[in-house]
């Protein structure tokens, strides 16, 4: 169905090929995943396909891509319109009408489709992606695992041979995301439907792909059924790498797979393993917080407590409050009923110098934050507003990333790097209480694990209160002391991670799936937990 | 659901209310119409499901209004001809040079020059308030995929470029207050307006990418999904809104 025949590609003013050589064939009604660090090109790789890149981005392109028999160094994106859906990272961003029946017929209407067509393809997708119901609404008043549905349904409306997904639940809750999933799922299965996708999470679509294709970052590219891989790839879910540590004989992308082949490391007692936490002072207080957005209550009286040298991971559904909590501990706007205390004031009294060394806030787009054209600039500028010596916020910075260079513009960084970058902007005026709404999005495990060794270390050795909303199981299993769980503006868990994530199958991280009943969360856990179980077994 | 109103309903009444003010000049029946306005708005958009950006035009509409009429009312009242009449307060008369003989600013204030300024401030109001109101019931972007095809493509153009408008007003006031998180305090709009061209660019690039994947422009012909017809619903509201102008025409003479 899709051929790369020895395709390079270079970008313009680009000094390096972002792929060399790349040969591969995609067959009829595959489902394959695309993998690779940020940056190695995975997008690149994905519009090479309807021919977006270089059609649109410009750059030249060496070899052939051909699909369906169609080459796309002929044909334009436009050409090909009818055979390739393709689905882009964000879905509100590729948008183009108000309402999701005009957004499902934008691409017919455009390619002269007969009236009586529309209708009947419109109501066929309505009903194979479950959008009957919202067939009227306007887009921006969905969800996002709605409005990623209609995304894909304004794709598959053209009755395509290939869908292209970039990282489709990127933006999504675990649900949402599963949702997404499984409806692709269905269509590879039922209609024979080329999927070609790309995702970080490796953890949710491993069990469907057929094939993967890993670019690694210099340029070169293999494609191998998943178990192959997953061998060597430094990319891999949270189960292979159990597996690695392990040593499995072969590793298993699926729970049940992984679980059938360790029976004979669960068949001892575990030890439960308590984790120790450090309770310091406490930092923010929260006392019956309520917040409304109009009709719609966000937050109905919640009272918590943070304390320092704790990591605490607020999770929970897609509105459901998380970030209207942060925003109301961060100072954004007056709470409307109850009180908030950040080390005893009033987050909405906080100015100048006394906000940046209590409250660092980092947003959802934490390029927000950046306002000067190069990454020195940006350090000089949190120099000077924290009073420090000059440089020291870029010194911070090298010491967590070393390959940033100063002169670079912060847009033209990878996601990493920009976390990277705003993370060292925030710390370095060592605030007492860091938020960060979403970190994780669009990051890869490299950037994912640099995060997780600078929150801990942040709050283990400095003793300061780190709260993060989040929907990565994965990362709170990592980092977090609390689970607070939010659900409709409310309350419904808080307590130690360990607790709250065993106690929903929904929210346990891969390991503990693997290692139930078993206690352990991470592969570092499981290791430790055996090493101690083994220990105590031989001894007696 | 309950089938929405066409779109042409709301704005061909709204333009016959538009005339019937007009013809009628009536302060009271301008106050009158204005609050059937809301009234509607309210009652219609009350069952929507969603709101759309849109919808929320006519309260936006009702303060700026508001504003108008007090303007206008301070203007006539300050500058210009004298209305004789009924004496309420004297203003000091303001020094102006020879070559602006003819204006004035100041003077006796009187009731009835107090009463021409409000009621031309009301009738203003009036306009703008109709035309909103229509606005919130149907939105513009309906309406102009209603219009003959050949003016449909410049239509779905114009739709494209000004759906993004709401979403840059969200990302600015989100930027804003990051920075501010950041102790960036006074820089003001500066410190916005980079971020937010650089996101809006980036934002118009994927657009237009996700068009030109599905085809837009691609075809020398557009066809179009769906026309809606006018229903006798339709027609009812459009007529008895016609109907107004002949009856405040009588009214008011």
């Amino acid at each position: 169905m899709i051929t790369f025949n020895s395709v390079s590609l270079i970008y313009p003013h680009s000094l390096h090929t972002v792929f060399e050589d790349l040969s591969f064939a995609i067959d009829e009604g595959e489902m394959v995943l695309v993998i690779g660090a940020t940056g190695s090109g995975k997008s690149s790789l994905l519009r090479l396909i309807n021919g977006l890149v270089p059609h649109h981005t410009g750059g030249i392109l060496a070899g052939d891509i051909s699909v369906d028999g169609i080459s796309t160094s002929l044909t334009k994106p436009g050409g090909l319109a009818h055979l390739i859906g393709i689905v882009g990272q964000n879905p509100a961003h590729g948008f183009v009408t108000d309402t999701v029946e005009e957004e499902l017929v934008f691409g017919m209407e455009a390619l002269n489709f007969a009236p009586d067509v529309m209708r009947k393809r419109v109501e066929e997708i309505l009903d194979l992606l479950s959008l009957a119901h919202l067939r009227a609404r306007s887009i921006s008043t969905l969800s996002g695992g709605e409005q990623q549905r209609v995304a894909i349904g304004s794709a598959l409306v053209m009755h395509p041979k290939v869908l292209v997904l970039d990282e489709p639940t990127s933006a999504l809750d675990p649900i949402a995301a599963e949702e997404v999933l499984s409806i692709l799922h269905r269509l590879v299965h039922d209609l024979g439907l080329t999927v070609v996708i790309s995702e970080h999470k490796l953890e949710r679509v491993i069990g469907f792909a057929d094939r993967i294709i890993a670019i690694s970052a210099d340029g070169k590219a293999e494609i191998d059924i998943p178990e192959e891989i997953l061998k060597r790839s430094p990319i891999a879910p949270p189960i292979v790498h159990l597996a690695r540590a392990l040593n499995l004989d072969s590793v298993g992308t699926s729970v049940r797979e992984v679980r059938r082949m360790t029976t004979h490391l669960r068949d001892f007692t575990p030890l439960v393993t308590q984790s120790e936490t450090a309770a310091g002072e406490t930092v923010v207080v929260i006392n019956e917080l309520s917040h409304s957005y109009g009709e719609k209550l966000a937050l109905r009286d919640i009272s918590l407590n943070f304390r320092s040298g704790e990591i605490t991971a607020v999770m929970g559904r897609n509105g459901a409050g998380k970030s209207t909590l942060f925003k109301s501990i961060v100072g954004f706007h007056k709470v409307a009923g109850g009180q908030i205390r950040v080390q005893g004031s009033d987050p909405v009294q906080l100015h100048g110098r006394q906000r940046l060394s209590t409250i660092g806030y980092i947003p959802q787009e934490p390029s927000d934050l950046l306002i000067h054209p190069s990454v020195a600039k940006e350090c000089a500028a949190s120099d000077r507003d924290n009073g420090l010596e000059l440089g020291s916020t870029l010194a911070f910075l090298a010491r967590l990333t070393p390959t940033v260079n100063p002169e670079a513009h912060p847009r033209d960084l990878s996601e990493g790097q920009r976390l990277s970058l705003v993370l060292a902007l925030i710390l370095c005026s060592a605030p007492d209480v860091l938020i960060m709404d979403e970190p994780t999005r669009g990051l890869d495990y490299q950037a994912k694990s640099l995060l997780v060794d600078t929150l801990v270390s942040y709050s283990r050795n400095l003793g300061k209160c780190v709260l993060i909303a989040t929907h990565d199981v994965e990362l709170v299993a990592e980092v977090a002391d609390r689970v607070v769980f939010l659900a409709d503006g409310d309350v419904v868990a808080d307590g130690a991670t360990l607790d709250v994530l065993l106690s929903s199958p929904a929210f346990a991280p891969q390991v503990a799936k693997v290692m139930s009943p078993a206690p352990w969360l991470t592969v570092k856990d499981a290791l430790r937990g055996i090493a101690q179980a083994t220990g105590k077994d031989s001894q007696e | 659901m309950k089938k929405s109103f066409h779109p042409l309903t709301w704005w061909s009444g709204a333009i016959a209310f538009a005339v019937a003010v007009s013809v009628a000049h009536h302060t009271i029946f301008n106050v009158v119409v204005v609050g059937g306005m809301c009234f509607l708005v309210y009652r219609v958009n009350r069952n929507a499901l969603d709101r759309a950006s849109w919808s929320g035009g006519l309260w936006f509409a009702l303060k700026i209004a508001a504003i108008i009429i007090v303007i206008r009312t301070m203007i006539g009242v300050v500058i210009g001809v004298p209305v004789p009449g009924n004496t309420l307060f004297q203003l000091p008369i303001a020094d102006l040079p020879d070559w602006m003989a003819g204006i004035r600013i100041g003077g006796a204030i009187t009731q009835e020059r107090l009463t021409f300024a409000f009621a031309e401030g009301v009738q203003i109001a009036t306009l703008i308030c109709i035309f909103a109101a229509a606005t919130s019931l149907t939105s513009p972007h309906r309406l102009l995929r209603q219009m003959p095809i050949f003016i449909y493509e410049f239509g779905v153009a114009l739709v494209i470029a000004t759906s993004v408008l709401p979403q840059l007003v969200t990302s600015a006031s989100r930027i804003k207050s990051a920075q501010r998180m950041r102790g960036v305090e006074r820089r003001g709009w500066a410190g916005v307006a980079l971020p937010l061209l650089e996101e809006s660019l980036a934002r118009s690039l994927d657009l237009a990418a996700a068009m030109d994947a599905r085809g837009y422009g691609y075809s020398r012909q557009r066809s179009r999904y769906r026309r809606e017809k006018l229903v006798a619903r339709d027609l009812t509201i459009i007529l008895s809104a016609v109907a107004l102008i002949p009856i405040s025409m009588v009214a008011f003479a």
